[in-house]
C-alpha cells in the first residue's frame, strides 16, 4: 500500500515538474529594427481637378516633421507598387501584402479635394502587420491651410505611434536683426513664415510664450528702460506688464499661466520675484547679494531653476517657492547658464562655456546624470524645450551669423530653422497653438 | 643576536606611543575588513547583466543539439588539408614532361614547320615518306594528349568531389555553424537561439516611442515545421505601444523560414535593456 502511494505521488510530482520545463525561457533585450519603416503615399484627387503642386508641398511637409521625429525609416516611393496609386480610405481597399513585401510596418494613404480655393484632405494610417487603421482624420481648410494640415496630420501620427501627439502645429518665437533692429518674430516650427510681430526699434529681448493663450512675453528698451512687456498675438495688442526701474528681465510664465517669475533690480542687485498677470509683485523668491537671473519653472510649479553666481562663478540653482530654500545644482564648469526645465520635469537644459564655446548639457535635477547634447563648433545658447519634450531650440553663434536650429533632445537630429538674412537668437517654443 | 633584537625591538617600543600596537591591530584588523566588507551583500555588485551573445546562420536548419565554437577552426581533422594541395599540382606536372620527350617540335607548334620546309624544295622524297609518319605521330601525340587531359580533368573533379564531400554545409566562407555555447553533436545553429534571432528581427520598435524599460512576457508554441500554434501573454507591460508592438513581432513571426528539430514551447521576455544601454 505504502509503495503505491509513493509511486502515485513521484507520477503526480513528475507530470507537475515536467509540464513546465518544456516551455524554454529566454530573453530578447533590444528590437532588431529600432525605427519604423513607413511608406508615405503621395496625396490623390478624390474630386475635382489635380493639383501636383499641392500635393509635393504637402508630401514635402509631412515627411519633414516625421523624418525630425527620428521614428520612422521611411520606404522609398521609387519601390512602391500598384497599391500606392488607389486611394485605400478604408482598411479593406488596402492591399497589405504589397506593402509588406517592401517591409513597410505603417502606411500613410489620403486624398484630397479642392474646389476652388476649399481644401478637403482626407488622410489614414494603417498599420501593415495587423491590417489596422490606426488614426484617420479629414481637415477642411483654404488652399494655403495645406502645410498646417499635414504639421496636423504629424502630430496625430505620433500621437497615435507614441502616445504623445507632436509639437509640429506649434510655433516658435524669436528676436532677430533683420530689420536693423532686434524685434519679436513668430514662425512656424518648420522655419516658414517668418512673422514680425513688434516694431520697437529698439532692442527685444528674452520672449516667453503663456501656457494657454496666444500671448507671449518679452523685454524691451522701447522706453529706454528694460521693461517687461505682453503681446496678444492675434489682436497685437501690447501693453508694459513690469516698469520697475532697472531691469525687468527673464520673464517666464508659471506653468498655470496665473504668475510669472523675472528677474528685477529694483534694489540695485537682481533677484527673482514673481509678478502676478496684472505686475504686482507677489514674491521675492531670493535674497543675496549675488546677480540672479534665468529662471525657469518645474513643471509641477513648485520649484525653479536660476542662474547665481553666488558661489563665485555662474552656476545653477534651484529655489523652492513655498520654503525659499535654495539648493546648488551645478558643480562642474565654471559658466553654466539659461536653464530651462524639460516639460516632464526630468531633465534641466543649460548652456556650459568651456574653451570660450557655449555648448549645451542636460542635468537631472538632483544633480546627477549630466549630459552634454552638443560638440564642435560654434556657441550653442538659449536652449528652450518644445511642449512635448521631444525637440530642443536653440541659438547657434557659428561664422559670425546667429541662427535658430532644432534637434531631438538626446542631441541628434540637428537642422537650421531660421533663414539666413539676419542674427537670430532667443527662441521660445509655443504650447498647442 | 636573539638580545640584540629583543633590545632592538625594545628600543622600537620605547619610541612609539603607548597603546600604538593596539592601534597597529585595530588598523589591521580595519584593512582587513574591507576586503571581507566588499563581499558582502552590503556592496551589491551592480555588474551590467549582458544577455548572452548568439551567433546564427539561418541559411541553415536549426538543430536541437549544436556542436559548440566553429568547426572550420577546430584542427581536429587534418585529412582535408593535405588532399585539397595535390589537386592544382597534378594538372601541369604529368601534362607537360610527356610531350616533351616523344616530340617537342610538332606537337606544340605545327605552323612552326612548314615555313622551314618550304625554302627547300629540292629535298622532296624525304617529306612524302616523314609526311605521312608526321601524320601518324601526330593522331597519336593528339590521342594521347586527350587521355592525359581526360585523365587530369578526371583526378580534378575527383578532387574537388572530395573537397566538397569534406567541406562543411555553410555556403558561407567561414560560416560559424557551431553555436558558442552548444555541446552537441549536430551541424547548424540551435533551434532556440534560431527563434530567437528571428523573432528580434520581426521585433520594430524605436526609442522614441517608449520611454523606461517596459518589459513583457509572452508564451509562444511552435510546432516543428515552424508554424505558430498559439501565443498568450504571460505578463503585460502596461504600455499599450510596447505591447502592441510584440503583438506585431509575433504576427510576423507567425511561420519561421526554417523547420524546428522538434514541436517548441518558448517563454520569451521582451525588455529594452539592451538598447537602453547605447547612448
Amino acid at each position: 500500500m505504502k509503495f503505491f502511494r509513493v509511486t502515485l505521488l513521484l507520477l503526480f510530482c513528475g507530470l507537475f515538474f515536467n509540464s513546465p520545463a518544456q516551455a524554454v525561457k529566454i530573453e530578447i533585450s533590444s528590437p532588431g529594427e529600432q525605427t519604423i519603416p513607413l511608406a508615405i503615399t503621395p496625396l490623390l484627387p478624390i474630386e475635382f481637378s489635380p493639383n501636383a503642386e499641392m500635393v509635393k508641398e504637402f508630401q514635402q511637409v509631412l515627411e519633414y516633421d516625421l523624418d525630425l521625429s527620428g521614428l520612422f525609416d521611411l520606404v522609398d516611393p521609387q519601390a512602391f507598387l500598384s497599391d500606392a496609386a488607389k486611394l485605400g480610405l478604408r482598411s479593406s481597399d488596402v492591399d497589405f501584402a504589397q506593402w509588406r513585401v517592401l517591409g513597410a510596418d505603417s502606411l500613410i494613404k489620403g486624398g484630397y479635394s479642392l474646389e476652388g480655393d476649399k481644401l478637403t484632405v482626407e488622410l489614414r494610417l494603417y498599420d501593415v502587420i495587423t491590417r489596422r487603421l490606426l488614426t484617420g482624420r479629414r481637415y477642411i481648410g483654404r488652399r494655403e491651410d495645406v502645410r498646417r494640415i499635414a504639421h496636423a496630420f504629424a502630430d496625430q501620427v505620433l500621437l497615435s505611434l507614441t502616445g504623445k501627439a507632436g509639437p509640429f502645429s506649434s510655433r516658435i518665437a524669436f528676436i532677430s536683426n533683420r530689420t536693423g533692429h532686434k524685434e519679436l518674430y513668430l514662425m512656424e516650427v518648420d522655419g516658414h513664415k517668418p512673422l514680425r510681430l513688434t516694431d520697437h526699434h529698439s532692442i527685444v529681448l528674452n520672449p516667453d510664450f503663456a501656457p494657454d493663450r496666444k500671448e507671449l512675453i518679452f523685454t524691451s528698451y522701447k522706453k529706454g528702460n528694460p521693461d517687461l512687456y505682453r503681446k496678444e498675438i492675434y489682436t497685437g495688442r501690447e501693453s508694459r506688464l513690469s516698469l520697475k526701474p532697472g531691469l525687468n528681465i527673464g520673464g517666464r510664465y508659471s506653468p498655470d499661466g496665473r504668475e510669472v517669475a523675472l528677474t528685477l533690480s529694483k534694489d540695485k542687485n537682481s533677484e527673482i520675484y514673481l509678478i502676478g498677470t496684472d505686475g504686482t509683485i507677489h514674491k521675492r523668491l531670493t535674497n543675496h547679494y549675488g546677480i540672479d537671473v534665468d529662471p525657469s519653472w518645474s513643471p509641477d510649479g513648485n520649484r525653479i531653476v536660476f542662474v547665481s553666481d553666488r558661489r563665485g562663478n555662474p552656476n545653477l540653482f534651484i529655489v523652492d517657492i513655498n520654503s525659499l530654500e535654495v539648493s546648488r545644482l551645478t558643480y562642474e564648469g565654471k559658466y553654466n547658464a539659461t536653464p530651462a526645465w524639460s516639460p516632464d520635469g526630468k531633465q534641466i537644459v543649460f548652456t556650459r562655456l568651456e574653451d570660450n564655446t557655449f555648448n549645451l548639457f542636460t542635468i537631472l535635477p538632483d544633480g546627477t546624470g549630466e549630459r552634454q547634447l552638443t560638440f564642435g563648433p560654434g556657441s550653442k545658447e538659449h536652449p528652450r524645450w518644445s511642449p512635448d519634450g521631444r525637440f530642443l531650440v536653440y541659438s547657434l553663434d557659428r561664422a559670425g551669423e546667429k541662427s535658430i536650429w532644432m534637434m531631438r533632445a538626446d542631441g541628434t537630429g540637428a537642422r537650421r530653422l531660421s533663414a539666413p538674412g539676419g542674427d537670430d537668437s532667443h527662441p521660445a517654443w509655443s504650447g498647442r497653438w | 643576536m636573539e638580545l640584540s633584537r629583543k633590545e632592538r625591538w625594545q628600543q622600537l617600543q620605547s619610541v612609539f606611543e603607548p597603546g600604538f600596537r593596539r592601534m597597529l591591530l585595530i588598523s589591521l584588523l580595519l584593512h582587513l575588513l574591507v576586503p571581507i566588507l566588499y563581499y558582502t551583500p552590503l556592496f551589491p555588485k551592480s555588474e551590467p547583466l549582458k544577455p548572452p551573445v548568439y551567433r546564427v546562420n539561418l541559411v541553415n536548419k536549426p538543430v536541437k543539439h549544436p556542436r559548440a565554437g566553429r568547426p572550420e577552426a577546430v584542427p581536429s581533422k587534418p585529412k582535408p588539408k593535405p588532399k585539397p594541395k595535390p589537386k592544382p599540382k597534378p594538372k601541369p606536372a604529368p601534362v607537360k614532361p610527356k610531350p616533351l620527350p616523344s616530340k617537342p617540335q610538332p606537337v606544340p607548334k605545327k605552323p612552326a614547320p612548314k615555313p622551314a620546309s618550304k625554302p627547300k624544295p629540292k629535298p622532296k622524297p624525304k617529306p612524302a615518306v616523314s609526311e605521312a609518319q608526321e601524320n601518324l605521330l601526330q593522331r597519336r601525340l593528339e590521342q594521347l594528349r586527350r587521355e592525359q587531359e581526360r585523365k587530369a580533368r578526371i583526378e580534378e573533379l575527383k578532387a574537388a568531389a572530395l573537397a566538397e564531400s569534406q567541406k562543411l554545409e555553410s555556403p558561407i566562407e567561414n560560416a560559424p555553424l557551431g553555436m558558442p555555447e552548444g555541446k552537441g553533436d549536430e551541424a547548424g545553429p540551435g533551434a532556440i537561439a534560431f527563434v530567437k534571432e528571428f523573432i528580434q528581427q520581426q521585433w520594430s520598435l524605436s526609442r522614441y516611442q517608449v520611454s523606461g524599460n517596459p518589459q513583457a512576457e509572452v508564451l509562444l508554441v511552435y510546432s516543428a515545421d515552424g508554424t505558430l500554434l498559439h501565443y498568450r501573454f504571460l505578463d503585460k507591460s502596461g504600455n499599450t505601444i510596447f505591447d502592441d508592438s510584440l503583438v506585431r513581432a509575433i504576427t510576423r513571426s507567425k511561420q519561421l523560414p526554417q523547420p524546428l528539430p522538434e514541436d517548441m514551447e518558448l517563454q520569451i521576455v521582451f525588455n529594452l535593456k539592451e538598447m537602453l544601454d547605447r547612448p
